[in-house]
């Protein structure tokens, strides 16, 4: 029997079916010995990697970055000879499991994996939704789980930590980084802001609290803070709201359906602020590709480009877009890394052991392609901020200076 | 304390709104009053017509608002052999397996979608969805103005139908006494399959002015049932013009909801009455009687 695969990305079923071992147990308890020993061989022939991802529902936009991003980092390895654990070379297998942008789905997936693909170690989902309802899973079954695709103060506000490793960007500071931009550039507008959000946990955090109070300390008025559930489709009224109230800078945190939707809505209701920064469903290239031109000027806050200083950063979007055929995205890169984090953990704890990993995650200290990665005490890894911008379909980085790809494009078209 | 421009603006945004919901609802009015039939892919069709007008324009260049009929036409099309090869089998025999039927055939849909279309999100971009109106002191969407247009002539349409029609005859006939309907010549698993077909068609259409004015993605079709359910309840089962009045009742309702409480609390005030009127007025706001 032979388990063992370059790459073996998995659908909902591992390499050694049970059902397998469940035919040899019929035909005899000499077969039932050969199976059961194959399928031993097979479970020691291949470190398990498990991932509960958004392949379908709204998230999907990210659930496809992602899945390209833990791929690649299990092929390199694979392609590399494998991990040495007790100092045989063992390939990487990875099971990925669609969530549907359930977090139920993510904690019955993270179950599964553990209890029935007896996974080594774990890869986070998309949002902090999502990641933390798989995160506990793994937490309760002591297995490490590392993720990116979550605010960190998200992250935290859940529980104190143990098997669980957060490297994203700092809520704080992709909520202060368009009121730094705006200070940098010197620009123009009667400082008046809206700020409309939904109410999922980042959502809450960004726009709820970081924002107001940045405001506030900064010397801009928010004259409206409206939050709406993270499915809501009408927006006509909170629109109408901060058109009425002359508001000049606009910033929303939504999802991208409701993210489309609502810029859409502001065309329709001639309110066009002079600066619009959508967050989180700002981000994905589907957003620009659902809205076409009236994505232009858009601002989102970007936490990675191919332009960055970092080891491989522009081989990977190079790769990711001669593969897929399409635009980059920088969630190819903080799931490449995240991969990445926990393989080299693998590689340093030389052991499938879920504790000496765990230990080897905490001690993590090593440029990737997202930047310098060190845990805190928190277990999360701050991502350094810049604000991207849109324009006819592509992103470009223009803030702060020294990291800018494109000129700031003001007002919003 | 809210403007005059923002109460007029939303006021008159949720009434045409509520006329393109009345569009989306109306196929489900159709064969929940005619075939007692609760179709839970009522939404699914939606979405489909979404598909159909961005992938209309897109390989074709063609104005998905003037290939409206096409679309209608395709989506009631590609409904009949559901009918005819799943529910037909299972009539007679209560309305709990026809319900679970229509329900599998949801999520089938949903992810066939997924399979064939990638679980984007997706918008139809036109960039008449994008201007304003303004008449004093309301602003609306130019799109809810023309959304709402189609949808009155559309209910308008199944009403002269349905009225006035030999089809109409045997469909209300159907409606009132589907055993009596076929004693007297009516042949009423025609007029079944023709009824849902329509309804899918009209679901499409709706789904299309959906695809214009917001966005979509595979699973959002759950979203308008919702809302397609207290149209129906509110305007009464099967009665076609009640449907529109049901939609602008539930479109002012919401809004009024959108101001006072914001726009999050949109679908509270809407489930909140469909709950009041199913309590209350089961047979809807409205006289029961059937156009």
């Amino acid at each position: 029997m032979n388990c063992q695969r370059p790459t073996a990305v998995k659908w909902h079923r591992a390499k050694c079916p049970r059902r397998r071992v469940a035919i040899g147990a019929r035909a005899g308890s000499a077969l039932v010995a050969l199976v059961l020993y194959s399928a031993a061989a097979c479970a020691a022939d291949d470190i398990v990697v498990g991932a509960s991802i958004p392949l379908s529902g709204p998230l999907a936009g990210f659930g496809s970055f992602q899945q390209w991003g833990y791929k690649r980092a299990v092929d390199e390895v694979n392609k590399a000879g494998g991990i040495a654990i007790d100092g045989k070379k063992l390939n990487v297998r990875l099971i990925l499991r669609d969530d549907k942008t359930d977090p139920n789905v993510t904690a019955s997936n993270t179950e599964t994996l553990i209890s029935r693909d007896h996974v080594t170690a774990i890869l986070g989902s998309c949002t902090p939704v999502l990641v933390n309802a798989g995160a506990l899973v793994a937490e309760r079954h002591r297995i490490p789980l590392v993720t990116a695709c979550d605010p960190l103060e998200a992250f935290k506000s859940v529980r104190k930590w143990s098997y669980a490793w957060d490297l994203f960007f700092h809520e704080p500071d992709l909520a202060a980084a368009p009121f730094r931009m705006l200070e940098a550039f010197k620009v123009q507008t009667n400082k008046r802001v809206a700020i409309l959000h939904d109410n999922g946990p980042d959502g809450q955090v960004v726009g709820g609290q970081v924002w107001p109070e940045i405001a506030k300390s900064t010397g801009y008025e928010v004259v409206q803070n409206s939050s709406f559930p993270v499915d809501n489709t009408q927006f006509t009224s909170l629109i109408a709201e901060a058109k009425s109230k002359n508001a000049d800078i606009a910033l929303v945190d939504a999802i991208t359906p409701q993210a489309v939707a609502l810029r859409k809505q502001m065309a329709s209701a001639n309110f066009t602020p002079k600066v619009l920064v959508i967050e989180k469903g700002g981000e994905p290239v589907q957003f620009a590709q659902a809205l076409g031109k009236l994505s232009d000027g858009v601002l989102v806050g970007g936490y990675w480009d191919p332009s960055f200083p970092y080891p491989g950063a522009a081989d990977l979007a190079k790769a990711f877009e001669k593969e897929t055929g399409q635009t980059s995205s920088q969630h190819i890169a903080d799931s490449y890394a995240a991969a990445q984090v926990l393989l080299d953990a693998i590689a340093v704890a030389g052991s499938t052991d879920a504790q000496k990993i765990n230990e080897a995650i905490a001690k993590t200290d090593k440029t990737y392609v997202v930047g310098p990665i060190k845990f805190d005490e928190n277990h999360t890894s701050k991502l350094p901020i810049v604000e991207d911008q849109w324009r006819s379909g592509n992103t470009a980085v223009v803030w702060p200076s020294e990291r800018a790809t494109g000129k700031f494009l003001f007002p919003l078209p | 304390m809210p403007s005059v421009e923002l109460i007029a603006s939303s006021l008159a945004s949720g009434f045409l709104l509520g006329g393109i919901l009345a569009l989306t609802a109306l196929g489900l009015s159709l064969v929940l009053g005619v075939m007692r039939l609760v179709n839970l892919a009522h939404g699914e069709f939606l979405i489909a017509g979404a598909y159909a007008g961005l992938f209309l324009v897109k390989y074709t260049g063609i104005d998905p608002l003037l290939g409206l009929l096409v679309i209608g036409g395709v989506i009631g099309l590609l409904a009949l052999p559901m009918h005819q090869f799943l529910l037909m089998p299972l009539a007679g025999k209560g309305p709990e397996a026809p319900m679970m039927t229509t329900f599998g055939v949801s999520i089938i849909l949903q992810n066939a979608f997924v399979l064939a279309f990638s679980a984007d999100t997706r918008a139809i971009e036109r960039d008449y969805a994008n201007v304003a109106l303004t008449l004093g002191p309301v602003t609306v969407a130019q799109i809810y103005v023309i959304g709402f247009a189609i949808s009155a002539s559309v209910v308008g349409a199944v009403h002269i139908l349905i009225a006035y029609t030999a089809f109409g005859r045997d469909l209300r006939a159907s409606a009132a006494d589907a055993d009596a309907a076929a004693t007297i010549g009516v042949n009423v698993r025609r007029v079944h399959a023709l009824t849902f077909a329509l309804g899918a068609g009209c679901a499409a259409l709706g789904g299309t002015l959906i695809g214009i004015a917001f966005a979509f993605t595979p699973v959002s079709g759950a979203t308008y049932l919702l809302t397609d359910f207290a149209i129906v309840v509110l305007g009464g089962l099967g009665n076609i013009l009640g449907t529109l009045i049901g939609g602008i009742t539930l479109g002012v309702l919401q809004s009024i909801g959108g101001v006072v409480l914001g726009d999050g609390y949109r679908d509270l005030v809407g489930l909140a009455l469909f709950l009041v009127v199913l309590a209350f007025r089961p047979q809807g706001l409205l006289a029961a009687s059937r156009s």
